[in-house]
């Protein structure tokens, strides 16, 4: 790595780039090997001593206090902030404010950060990581959960500090990502580097296949892979509906059918009424105006699958239980049937190629993308007649994104049987991709976008419409 | 020095640990006497530094192995259901006598009791005699009646105080009697009764005290712990205050606690009482009857303070010292609250 | 669900914190001038000397530390902070001696069992409270059942020194509870009661719902993550708290009532030393899980059943004696975090 330089560093899950990522920034120490740093070898023994090197990092989870403002939580960490006696520095609010100019974030300091989306959290994270203006930026998948113009918004902000001089370690699992800003770039695969070139001198088929090790099929694009007419009854059905969350307005007279056998896509950004749509669509949340028609049951691949789709504590089978422990089938007297919960976890891990030493496993051990699995296949099983998918390929590799995808395919296109689905993404890409139609969440209200306006320019334009925090600066 | 010394005791005892046989009965580690002297064992439910009842007992249970020269053991329990626990484990190591100090231990005595035929139990304020189980009364009521008789001659406002601290029988008896002393002497008396409700909080007991005072209380008689010292500063800063008010103590002589206040004491000499329970016991004397231990037995009194020598009018000492004799005699009676449920009673 | 192995590991640590106070303690006791091996020979055998002193001492005194244990284990498996064991206890007791000295009732089949629903439904209730005041008005159970524990002594002294007492009206305690109410003898000949057999019995019966039935997975998920419970599970973490709370209550009002009805045969003011207070290091130390409370429960019971011999035959001081106590749950809790900090680097490695 050299001043100025940004370097992608990709791979499918679990091919070390993570782990990494932690060692760079102080988090995990080597088993052999020596991180250099300005040309010292440096043993890093924790976050505080890298970001005394000089080393910032921006995880894939948050590292904010949800409690604390945006202010607040950037001057936790950083010692500018504080004065000797340990009281806050006069004019530190300025500096951050001044940062933030230079590096066009649109910053919101004075709200506590649990109350803001994840692409604002995520600007805080990474103006919080830059304040004490560090030698290397790190990146952990900053990109997974933003809209593309975010996601154009932040990486213009990465060259902004590459061209200050600063190095930056762009950990991405989207090839055009790192295409797109990257002057070099590493790939990874199990735990072994298996290609450092230039970006100027490769292609995203051969980063791609460095990356799988086999080649992989470009997305499908515009074509219709069903051609089954559609059910007049919808399978699920809002109308008017009004919800708050938190307190705050999340849905302002949501209107919604699906049938059987349709994908329906919903983009926008982060933010404007998603988590809210999709606990009202999975029948745990009763709007406070409006109407709800919705099936008995519902499968609802969550938003977070560490916090909310699984519990990490829990094996995987009982992971599985947690949504199944009510149907009479898996019990016996007022027990439950392990055995045939343990068939059931058996048999989605099978059906999702879950790799696991076995269902007994605890689920927080396995990797981001098998436990997405384990949720999007413990899901299918309640998706008789509807699902709600919620970003169901964040944080996943290119293989476990596709597979995930075909699978979502799969069950649309399941004739008669099929359920209706509900697909709510922050993935442009993937929304166009899966969806027979296209409608924006923008301030909690729907819109439907004609066929002829699929477009990323016309859809994009539509997400950001009502964003005030919208436009050039990110 | 210390710390390679200790580091070998540790090592013996690590090894002891890892080697300990089970079944060994280690019982005679805490006597200095012979193994085979009579052995005697204490149970308090309180810590015996409180300088009061449990102090006064663990002081008996002293004199008992420097006068006797038994073998003795002492343990505080915690919780009822220790009692029964202690009880057996004295009564297996062969202890011959186990005091239970409080009424709290009557149970536990009556159940253990019939298990161990050649053990004796005696139980301070115990209410139910058995064949070997013997409750030990404590007649402070008398001693309090020659105060209260005191209190009614040195008086001059006809207002007597009694501070108290939790209102326990064995505290209400003492009162009932002073007051009937009172009587005796000064018919027209008024008294007033407050109980803090803490045996140890000083300060409560001070203000309970200056609110008498207050109301025109000029002799004064507290049942309390350490919550004395309270008491006492409160008459103190009457004194100095211009006021002619005065101090009883009780439970202890505590003419020397504070001598510039106290006319006399109510006092009961608990380790005498124990080392006579236990000179009896050997004798083989103390049977399954209740003890009393009062005037009679020379271990409860009254003693006036010879710092405040003349308080007291000598017409007025004269009365009380044939008072005393009366109740030794047997032909006065002091008011006072039954305990034993049984009335079979040796006087000890 | 695979249980055994953390039974194991906690008895393990157990033994491990043991030897580490032994030599603390050992130190400190040769300092004061008390003889280390003496007392700890006295430790040993006043907790496990005889099989009479292991089942008459032990595993009596562990009895109310094995209810109230696992009335916290329950609870903190729900993430319920019930600090109020202490409390429900000695509600249990006064509901369960009021009912056996009230009742016009001698018959032992019919006393008994109705004095343990009351003793339970009084620990229950005495816990309702600060279910109601979490589930409602979002207040923290720890202040609310803490405060509650001081509120329950208080209403045990005025009852016991007041409608209560004694027929004679003399001593703070109440009167002897029928013998129908008592509970028999476990073991002929030994003072251990069914009492004993009653809390394994609860430990089995928490065991089995929390691993093996539908309830029991949603109250160890409502612990883990409401979130989830109400994202995957698709049910209300409410009616889940409510459940911890009240069954919490319960088993520690059982403890109260079992030690009256088991040992004591009537109520005192001071009739708990701190069991609740006890049980919360007694159920982390079994890391929640209630088939390892039996075995702490023990261990602690061993551990107080041996302080008591070590006064009556090492002479060592009551004072000591607590802190010696107090230097093996330290430790035991110390060596028990060191094995996570070690079991999670050999994970990481």
């Amino acid at each position: 790595m050299s001043p100025g330089e940004i370097h992608g560093l990709i791979g499918e899950n679990g091919a070390g780039k993570t782990t990494l990522a932690r060692i760079l920034g102080g988090l995990a120490a080597p088993d052999s090997g020596k991180v250099r740093i300005g040309g010292r070898a440096v043993e890093l023994s924790g976050a505080r001593q890298a970001r005394a090197l000089g080393v910032a990092m921006v995880h894939q989870h948050f590292s904010l206090v949800p409690s604390f403002t945006g202010l607040e939580n950037i001057a936790l960490l950083d010692p500018g902030a504080w004065n000797r006696r340990g009281a806050a520095a006069r004019g530190y609010r300025e500096r951050v404010e001044a940062r933030a100019r230079e590096l066009r974030l649109a910053v919101e300091l004075d709200q506590p950060v649990g109350g803001l989306g994840v692409g604002a959290r995520q600007r805080i994270e990474v103006l919080k990581a830059l304040m004490p203006d560090p030698r290397v930026l790190l990146l952990d998948e900053p990109t997974a959960v933003l809209a593309p113009q975010e996601v154009d918004g932040l990486l213009a902000v990465l060259r902004r500090v590459a061209d200050a001089g600063g190095a930056v370690v762009l950990v991405a699992h989207k090839l055009d990502e790192v295409l797109a800003v990257a002057t070099r770039v590493t790939v990874l695969r199990r735990g072994r580097r298996v290609l450092t070139t230039e970006v100027a001198s490769t292609s995203a088929p051969q980063l791609a296949e460095a990356m799988v090790g086999s080649k992989v099929a470009g997305p499908a694009t515009s074509s219709r892979w069903r051609g089954a007419p559609l059910e007049a009854t919808p399978v699920a059905r809002l109308a008017g509906v009004h919800a708050r969350r938190d307190g705050r307005q999340a849905l302002r007279g949501v209107a919604l059918e699906v049938r059987r056998g349709e994908i329906v896509g919903i983009a926008g950004v982060d933010g404007n009424g998603q988590r809210t749509l999709a606990a009202v669509l999975a029948g745990v949340q009763r709007p406070d105006e409006g109407e709800a028609e919705l099936p008995p049951e519902v499968g609802w691949i969550p938003q977070d699958r560490t916090e909310e789709g699984l519990v990490g504590g829990f094996t995987i089978t009982e992971n599985v239980a947690l949504a199944l422990h009510g149907r009479s089938a898996l019990r016996s007297g007022p027990w439950l049937d392990w055995r045939g919960v343990g068939e059931a976890a058996l048999g989605v891990m099978r059906e999702m190629e879950v790799q696991a030493e076995g269902a007994e496993m605890a689920a927080g051990a396995l990797s981001g993308g098998n436990q997405q699995r384990v949720v999007v296949g413990r899901e299918f099983l309640r998706s008789g007649s509807f699902l709600v998918a919620e970003s169901p390929t964040r944080g996943l590799d290119v293989k476990a994104a596709a597979a995930v995808r075909a699978r979502i395919r799969e069950l649309a296109a399941g004739g008669d049987e099929a359920p209706g689905i509900v697909l709510i993404s922050t993935d442009l890409d993937e929304v166009l991709e899966l969806a027979d139609r296209t409608l924006v969440l923008v301030r909690g209200r729907l819109v439907e976008m004609a066929p002829g306006d699929r477009t990323h320019r016309a859809i994009g334009r539509a997400m950001l419409g009502a964003d005030r925090a919208g436009g050039d600066d990110w | 020095m210390l710390t390679r010394k200790a580091l070998r005791s540790t090592i013996a005892a690590a090894a002891l640990l890892a080697t300990a046989a089970c079944g060994s009965d280690n019982t005679d580690r805490s006597s200095s006497n012979s193994a085979d002297a009579p052995s005697v064992a204490l149970l308090t439910s309180g810590p015996v530094s409180d300088a009061g009842w449990h102090a006064g007992a663990y002081e008996g249970l002293q004199l008992i192995r420097d006068s006797l020269r038994f073998r003795v053991s002492h343990q505080q329990t915690r919780t009822p259901a220790e009692f029964d626990e202690a009880f057996i484990s004295y009564a297996q190591a062969g202890y011959g006598l186990i005091f239970g100090h409080g009424f709290e231990y009557q149970d536990a005595a009556t159940r253990v009791g019939p298990q161990f035929p050649n053990v004796t139990f005696v139980v301070s304020s115990g209410s139910r005699p058995g064949p070997n189980v013997v409750p030990l009364v404590f007649h402070l009521n008398e001693a309090s009646y020659l105060a209260g008789m005191a209190a009614g001659a040195v008086t001059q406002s006809g207002i007597v105080g009694m501070v108290g601290g939790v209102e326990i029988p064995a505290a209400k008896g003492t009162f009932i009697a002073f007051e009937a002393g009172v009587k005796a002497v000064r018919s027209d008396a008024k008294l007033l009764e407050t109980h803090t409700g803490d045996w140890y909080d000083v300060s409560a007991a001070k203000e309970a005290t200056a609110a008498q005072l207050r109301q025109g209380a000029d002799i004064l008689i507290h049942n309390l712990d350490a919550a004395s010292f309270g008491f006492f500063q409160a008459v103190r800063e009457a004194r100095k205050a211009g006021g002619d008010a005065w101090a009883l103590g009780m439970n202890l002589d505590q003419n020397d606690v504070a001598p510039d206040v106290i006319v006399a004491s109510a006092m009961i000499d608990l380790p005498a009482v124990f080392l006579s329970t236990a000179e009896a016991w050997e004798k083989g004397t103390l049977r399954g009857v209740a003890r009393y231990a009062g005037l009679r037995a020379g271990v409860v009194d009254f003693v006036p303070n010879p710092a405040q020598e003349g308080v007291i009018p000598l017409d007025a000492l004269e009365r009380i010292d044939s008072a005393r004799e009366a109740i030794i005699a047997g032909t006065l009676e002091v008011p006072r609250i039954e305990f034993v449920e049984e009335e079979a009673a040796a006087d000890g | 669900m695979r249980r055994s192995p953390e039974i194991v590991r906690g008895l393990l640590v157990a033994v491990v914190g043991l030897a580490v106070t032994a030599v603390v303690a050992a130190a400190l006791l040769a300092l004061g001038g008390h003889s280390p091996g003496a007392t700890f020979a006295a430790l040993i055998a006043g907790a496990f000397g005889s099989w009479d002193r292991f089942v008459s001492f032990t595993l009596v005194r562990a009895t109310p530390l094995l209810f109230t244990g696992l009335a916290v284990a329950l609870a903190f498996r729900a993430h319920v902070w019930n600090i109020g064991a202490e409390g429900q206890l000695y509600a249990g007791a006064l509901a369960g001696v009021a009912v056996a000295l009230l009742l016009p009732t001698s018959a032992p089949l019919l006393l008994l069992p109705i004095t343990l629903v009351a003793a339970a439904a009084a620990g229950a209730l005495w816990a309702a409270g600060p279910a109601a005041m979490r589930t409602r008005f979002g207040v923290g159970e720890v202040i609310t059942t803490l405060l509650l524990n001081f509120v329950a002594l208080f209403l045990a002294q005025f009852l016991v020194q007041g409608p209560l007492q004694e027929p004679r009206r003399i001593f703070n305690q109440t009167d002897s509870i029928p013998e129908a109410a008592h509970l028999p003898a476990l073991l002929p000949g030994t003072r251990l009661h069914v009492g004993f057999a009653l809390a394994v019995a609860v430990a089995l019966a928490l065991w089995l719902y929390l691993a093996r039935t539908p309830g029991g997975l949603r109250l160890r998920t409502v612990g883990a993550s409401p979130r989830a419970a109400r994202v995957s599970g698709r049910f209300r973490a409410t009616p889940v708290v409510w459940a911890a709370f009240l069954t919490s209550g319960a088993i520690a009002g059982l403890a109260g009532w079992v030690q009256i009805a088991g040992v004591t045969h009537r109520m005192y003011e001071g009739l708990s030393p701190g069991w609740g207070y006890t049980a919360i290091a007694v159920a982390l130390l079994a890391r929640l899980n209630p088939l390892a409370v039996v075995v702490t429960a023990i261990v602690f019971g061993a551990l107080s059943a041996g302080g008591g011999a070590m006064q009556r035959d090492a002479g060592v001081p009551e004072a000591w004696v607590r802190g010696i106590e107090a230097l093996v749950i330290l430790a035991v809790l110390a060596t028990d975090r060191c094995w996570q900090l070690l079991a999670a680097r050999g994970e990481g490695g």
